[in-house]
């Protein structure tokens, strides 16, 4: 492409503006993009970076400043309890939701991919929670896991004949996790399973054709078809779900400002504990701390996900 | 074209004029108000109209805000600089807002230095940080047990009716446990469904002061290693979680209604229930006061009260307004609703709830007889409730009562080093 335009004649000094016109093009489309990516996501992470080793408090008296005090944030943040329990909470939640909920997401595309009469108004009703509010579904959910007479608790007794006694979903420390998940994947599957449909639609329908008349079974079109056809559909909905798996707040939080909630330190994620240490504590540089170590953390992940899993692209 | 010009810039000054409200005509005062919807919001509601009806110099305007989010609201806007003219707080957050300078002292205006005056005692010592006078409170707040008349008498439980006849823990326990067997589901009510918060540290710390400790060292507030991690503090909340696992407290209660229904015989809250209680359970609603726990019955004090707020622009139009908030007509509108102890001495002679054989006689009781402490008076006071609320959290829902609190005296003690003490200048 810009190959023409750089081995233009350089002789005449009247064309001189060619090549660096064309060294420039590319930045100048990139530069609306860049700008923001810089504003919204350089510069905050710049900032925090600085603001973790400071004493950078929310609201304070003025005359106290703010001081550099080292690797006290991070000396104090491994020293903390609390960051190792949301850590392990935000990786439990992460490595169940991540496959369940797109295991779950393929299941249904396959169901309501079937050319049968009411398969659209299945599609509606599962997309339905993904348009809820995510608070919404979170309060709702907090009302069907009430301890005693809760639709939870009756539906777990019907099904075990009332061998599982009625549980408090919601405060017993080994169960609300268990709990928050599940109302996650209630809400999101819709999304994934959209993704998935979509990319069962795109495979050409010829190839079950010559399938079948090569006498393949159903289990043999699907791994050796769907399967490997929906690659990179898989690889989209299995990064994806694992970002906002790690994202975990709206449902968390609601759940801890319910009532008297389980010990928090048994549900809390990682940017909960963020906005707590940041927002309620006021303590901004030890918050800075958490997200600096929470970004190192996430950018490993999703860089071992990268290397695992590659996707096949037509453009290089 | 000329003239065209000038025409343009005298609209404009006009109606920036007119936008800004007359600036020499009216001044504006924001108030804000931790309220839901409810009788205490319609009553500020009232007081408000009241005000700007009296008179045309100063137009009030009303924000309620929810409670569970109010702390965080205030912060938010006063990071912004936006904070409104006069808002209120819970008690405790004065020391802080006063130490950020998120609010202005009192003192300077002769209007409000004439409530100080006739304020209770235990509301000047609340308003009070660095020896001046930050806020103003309508209403102390008593903390005791409503008890239902009718299932005590069942159970065959002694009824106190004097500050002098309070519970002993024994007695108290005696108490529950004859009402779990006499087949009340669950005998005491302690709210939690207030959530983890506030409620957690004004309603159960007494129970800690009770047992001989405390939430942090008073004579410095430097430290609260030893204190709220000490031998008391522990038993204190060693009883507590005692009750939960004994199923005396329902600790996954979702609303007010327990005590309403007959569920509970016992219901452990403030005077804000008062409305709601005597409407449900009439002439068997019985005021028990705070019990002996340790070797003296401890209730909190101190409420929510109004500050004027360093971004004010109008401070005197703002003291005027918080001036009318304080006249016993306005503090008795909103007394009168949430059966809260009155500010002021006059407005309490005025009520009879608070005489001798009132309803509520046990409250005034309970604040005469030096049984009523304020929380901590340090700007640290955001920290040590936050840390303690969520150390009860834990505790009640069975964690190690020991390590929860060593963790909040952690907690505290690093903001205090984070905030190289507090300094006071």
């Amino acid at each position: 492409m810009s190959t023409a335009v750089t081995h233009a004649p350089a002789g005449k000094p009247g064309k001189r503006s060619a090549p660096i016109k064309g060294r420039f093009t590319p930045w100048f489309f990139a530069a609306p993009g860049l700008l923001l990516l810089l504003v919204f996501l350089v510069l905050p992470f710049v900032l925090a970076l600085v603001l973790s080793f400071t004493d950078q408090r929310l609201v304070t008296n003025e005359e106290l400043g703010t001081d550099f005090v080292a690797l006290r944030n991070y000396v104090r943040l491994f020293e903390d309890d609390s960051f190792w329990a949301a850590l392990r909470n935000n990786f439990y939640f992460v490595a169940v939701v991540t496959p369940l909920q797109s295991a779950l997401a393929l299941v249904l595309a396959l169901l309501v991919n079937q050319k049968l009469a009411g398969a659209r108004i299945f599609r509606t009703i599962y997309f339905m929670p993904v348009a809820t509010t995510m608070a919404v579904v979170a309060v709702i959910w907090s009302l069907l896991y009430a301890p005693d007479q809760g639709v939870i608790n009756r539906f777990v007794g019907l099904i075990t004949f009332g061998m599982v006694g009625p549980h408090d979903w919601l405060r017993e420390p080994g169960l609300v996790m268990p709990a928050v998940m599940l109302l996650s994947i209630w809400q999101g599957v819709g999304f994934q399973m959209l993704v998935f449909l979509a990319g069962l639609q795109s495979i050409p329908l010829d190839l079950y054709e010559a399938a079948k008349l090569d006498g393949a079974t159903v289990k043999q079109q699907f791994l050796y078809i769907t399967l490997p056809m929906l690659k990179n559909t898989t690889i989209f909905v299995l990064i994806t779900t694992t970002i906002y798996a790690f994202q975990l707040y709206t449902q968390a939080q609601i759940i801890a400002s319910s009532g008297a909630s389980a010990p928090i330190d048994s549900f809390r994620t990682m940017v909960m504990l963020m906005v707590h240490e940041g927002f309620r504590n006021g303590k901004i540089g030890y918050a800075s701390g958490i997200s600096v170590v929470f970004f190192v953390i996430v950018l490993a992940f999703s860089m071992l996900q990268r290397v695992l899993l590659k996707e096949e692209r037509a453009v290089q | 074209m000329q003239a065209n010009i000038k025409q343009i810039v005298k609209l404009l000054a006009l109606s920036s004029a007119l936008v800004s409200g007359g600036a020499f005509a009216q001044a504006s005062v924001a108030v804000w108000v931790h309220a839901g919807p409810g009788p205490e919001h319609d009553a500020y509601v009232a007081s408000v109209k009241a005000f700007n009806d009296s008179q045309k110099d100063i137009k009030v305007d009303l924000v309620a805000l929810p409670e569970g989010s109010y702390s965080d609201q205030v912060n938010a806007a006063a990071l912004s600089k936006k904070l409104p003219c006069i808002l209120d707080f819970d008690g405790p957050n004065v020391y802080n807002y006063a130490w950020t300078k998120k609010i202005i002292p009192l003192d300077a205006f002769p209007e409000l230095a004439a409530i100080k005056a006739d304020l209770l005692p235990s509301l000047v010592r609340q308003g009070t940080y660095n020896n001046k006078l930050f806020s103003l409170g309508q209403f102390d707040s008593g903390l005791a047990v409503w008890g239902n008349k009718k299932l005590l008498t069942q159970a065959g439980v002694r009824i106190p009716t004097k500050v002098s006849e309070a519970w002993t823990l024994a007695e108290f326990e005696d108490a529950m446990k004859k009402l779990k067997a006499a087949g009340v589901a669950f005998p005491l009510d302690m709210k939690f469904n207030y959530g983890v918060g506030e409620w957690f540290t004004y309603g159960y710390s007494p129970i800690v002061q009770s047992f001989g400790g405390d939430l942090i060292n008073r004579k410095d507030f430097k430290s609260a290693k030893g204190v709220i991690n000490g031998p008391e503090a522990i038993k204190a909340l060693t009883t507590l979680q005692g009750w939960v696992k004994a199923g005396y407290v329902n600790a996954a209660t979702k609303d007010d209604s327990d005590f309403v229904k007959g569920k509970s015989a016992l219901s452990y809250v403030g005077h804000w229930t008062f409305g709601d209680y005597k409407k449900a359970l009439g002439d068997d609603l019985v005021l028990i006061p705070m019990p002996k726990f340790g070797a003296k019955a401890v209730t909190g004090a101190g409420s929510w009260n109004f500050g004027i707020s360093a971004d004010c622009k109008e401070p005197k139009a703002a003291a005027k307004v918080l001036g009318f908030f304080m006249s016993p007509a306005e503090i008795a509108r909103v007394t009168d609703i949430n059966g809260a102890v009155p500010g002021t001495f006059k407005s309490m002679n005025a009520n009879k709830n608070f005489a001798k054989g009132g309803a509520l006689e046990i409250y005034a009781q309970q604040a005469a007889e030096k049984v009523s402490l304020v929380r901590p008076e340090t700007p640290a006071y955001p920290m040590i409730t936050t840390a303690f609320a969520e150390a009860v959290n834990n505790i009640v829902a069975g964690g190690d009562v020991k390590s929860e609190l060593d963790k909040a005296a952690k907690k505290i003690d690093q903001n205090i080093e984070d905030n190289k003490g507090y300094p006071v200048k």
